[in-house]
């Protein structure tokens, strides 16, 4: 039994869960659980992009939240105003996003610690403001309705859309998939270990011919990819943006997400997210200040697990295999 | 005719405010000889490695290396032309294995904007960073995080990196400062290998060290050269006993 295994099994595990969801979450709880599964797995982008550029360069952003918003506007946008069609609007929220990231990325990365999550507030700030007073084309503080365009269409009567709630939860679920193994492949790549270096020691790293700022804008623009595809998914899942989701406090619920977690573990930020969104959705209407509860769970995982819930998990398998292991090595030992 | 010096320093000044750290230095390093830089406590050697390689700007004057001016090169730029530094404080990637340290200082060289190619399959950095992990006497703590390391180990590491991006020079800052007599003796040896193959730079207030490895020796003071020549030359430069022995009547 080692670690690699179990962590396998336990990603094994997730995937098939995730894939019979539809039936299984209305048998266990209620149907209602479907959408709010859906929602975790799009919120956790959002929380994977925070990860990515905290626990893999060394990044605290909290403007990803702008990332997301732009993804969202790109999409309403490019359907209820520019009468995109649904790929088109899909590819503009993403582009939307991405390219916000290059742009605010180039000044934002010049900075680190505190200046760069300061900057980083600063330029969702201002780009909230904007959406807030652009009433005609952002619809400000009632958001931007829109209807769902079709996915597919065959001919006149075969019709593939996201109005219907399977193809809707698989079209998430293939999205987001395809997020995270898009990321662990990049983790596993010189530039993944790349990042993991610019985090450990940035001065070192350029001595070794490295270019930080130019890795560091990479991860910056990769971290507003994954944001922006979270913000036009949840665009489509919701049929509407509004620029309340890119406001700052939508990013430090990212970054609180991401930490309870755990950085700089690849599915951390699906931990962190599903676990506070249940708890919101299970103690929110019993008892109105639950987010108290959820600020001690923080302080409690900052204190006592400061790699987050993986870090934990990471530790309790090891020292688990490491048990049995010993177990085994000693029960074959011909000499006990 | 000797060969073209593969370092020249021409009329180097960096000022801090009003402080002249470096204040007019003219030098240039000759290939084939392990140079080293002596000099008290504030006289500018590590300021000067800081301009050469790029991590501090100068404020005025050249700094050409193998002929091209990289004075307003940057710090990965410098390193990749081939020259590389080890730092005063030491200084490794200490949350990564001591391959992995060694792996992306070889990796730099062929460059790691590669998103999509796996790390395990670089077979050059792989390679080079088994080869020179065995070379620097680590091959028993390859699998070791960095911050597992004695501190004369991480020394070799931090070496071993300068020498996975395959330099043509090196400068080391203070290599066996803080070490007992065992890791200096080890450093030494190391270095001294080390100057068959390339060249070298060594800042280095051990004198019986400088005087004992060296065979070219420059002597700052106030941010200035004050002398250099061989070992017997500087032992016996008047002005050199007196700045930096700081005793004229010895």
């Amino acid at each position: 039994m080692t670690p690699t295994k179990i962590n396998q099994f336990g990603i094994l595990a997730l995937v098939l869960f995730t894939l019979i969801a539809p039936w299984a979450l209305p048998f266990i709880v209620d149907s209602f659980w479907v959408e709010i599964y859906s929602e975790m797995l799009i919120w956790s982008l959002l929380a994977a992009s925070v990860n990515l550029l905290f626990g893999y360069v060394g990044l605290l952003s909290f403007g990803q939240a702008l990332f997301f918003g732009m993804g969202m506007y790109g999409v309403a946008i490019g359907v209820a105003k520019l009468d995109f069609s649904f790929w088109p609007a899909f590819g503009f929220g993403i582009f939307s996003g991405t390219a916000m990231a290059a742009i605010t990325g180039v000044f934002a990365v010049r900075l680190t610690w505190h200046y760069f999550a300061i900057i980083t507030v600063v330029f969702s700030l201002i780009f909230y403001f904007m959406a807030l007073s652009w009433k005609p084309l952002t619809g400000g503080d009632d958001g931007l309705p829109f209807s769902m365009p079709p996915m597919f269409s065959f001919g006149e009567n075969i019709e593939l859309s996201l109005t219907n709630s399977t193809i809707q939860y698989y079209f998430i679920v293939i999205m987001v998939g395809l997020c995270y193994t898009l990321m662990a492949i990049v983790m596993k790549s010189p530039l993944g270990r790349a990042f993991r270096t610019v985090k450990e020691n940035d001065k070192r790293a350029s001595l070794i011919g490295l270019n930080v700022y130019l890795i560091r804008l990479t991860a910056f623009i990769c971290a507003g990819f994954i944001a922006s595809l979270s913000g036009s998914l949840f665009a489509l899942f919701g049929r509407y943006a509004s620029a309340s989701y890119m406001f700052y406090h939508v990013s430090g619920e990212a970054v609180v997400w991401a930490i309870i977690g755990g950085v700089g573990t690849l599915l951390g930020p699906i931990v962190g997210t599903s676990l506070l969104i249940i708890l919101r959705e299970e103690l929110s209407h019993v008892w109105e200040h639950y987010q108290l509860l959820v600020g001690a769970i923080v302080i409690i995982v900052v204190i006592f697990a400061p790699k987050g819930l993986g870090g934990l998990w990471h530790g309790i398998v090891n020292q688990l295999c490491n048990w049995v292991n010993r177990k085994t090595d000693n029960s074959e030992d011909p000499k006990l | 005719m000797n060969p073209p010096p593969i370092l020249e320093i021409a009329d180097i000044e960096r000022h801090f405010g009003g402080l002249a750290a470096l204040d007019g230095v003219n030098v240039s390093v000759n290939s084939g000889k392990l140079t080293a830089i002596i000099g008290p406590n504030g006289a500018g050697k590590t300021t000067l490695f800081n301009v050469i390689t790029g991590t501090l700007p100068a404020s005025a004057g050249q700094v050409k290396f193998q002929g091209q001016d990289i004075t307003k090169k940057a710090v990965h730029e410098i390193n990749k032309l081939g020259l590389a530094r080890t730092l005063q404080i030491k200084s490794v990637f200490n949350g990564m294995t001591v391959l992995e340290n060694l792996w992306i200082a070889a990796q730099s060289r062929d460059g790691v904007f590669k998103p999509f190619q796996r790390a395990t399959n670089s077979k050059r950095a792989n390679e080079t960073a088994d080869r020179i992990c065995e070379e620097m006497g680590l091959a028993h703590l390859a699998n070791q995080e960095a911050s597992n390391l004695s501190y004369g180990d991480i020394a070799l590491l931090e070496m071993g990196l300068a020498l996975a991006t395959e330099p043509k020079l090196l400068l080391l800052d203070e290599p066996i400062c803080g070490m007992g007599p065992a890791e200096t003796e080890q450093t030494v040896q190391k270095i001294q290998d080390l100057a068959n193959k390339i060249d070298i730079v060594i800042i280095e207030h051990d004198i019986e060290v400088v005087f004992d490895i060296s065979e070219d020796i420059i002597v700052m003071n106030l941010g200035k050269v004050l002398a250099r020549g061989t070992p017997n030359e500087i032992a016996n430069n008047a002005e050199v006993r007196a700045a930096y022995l700081g005793d004229a009547d010895a």
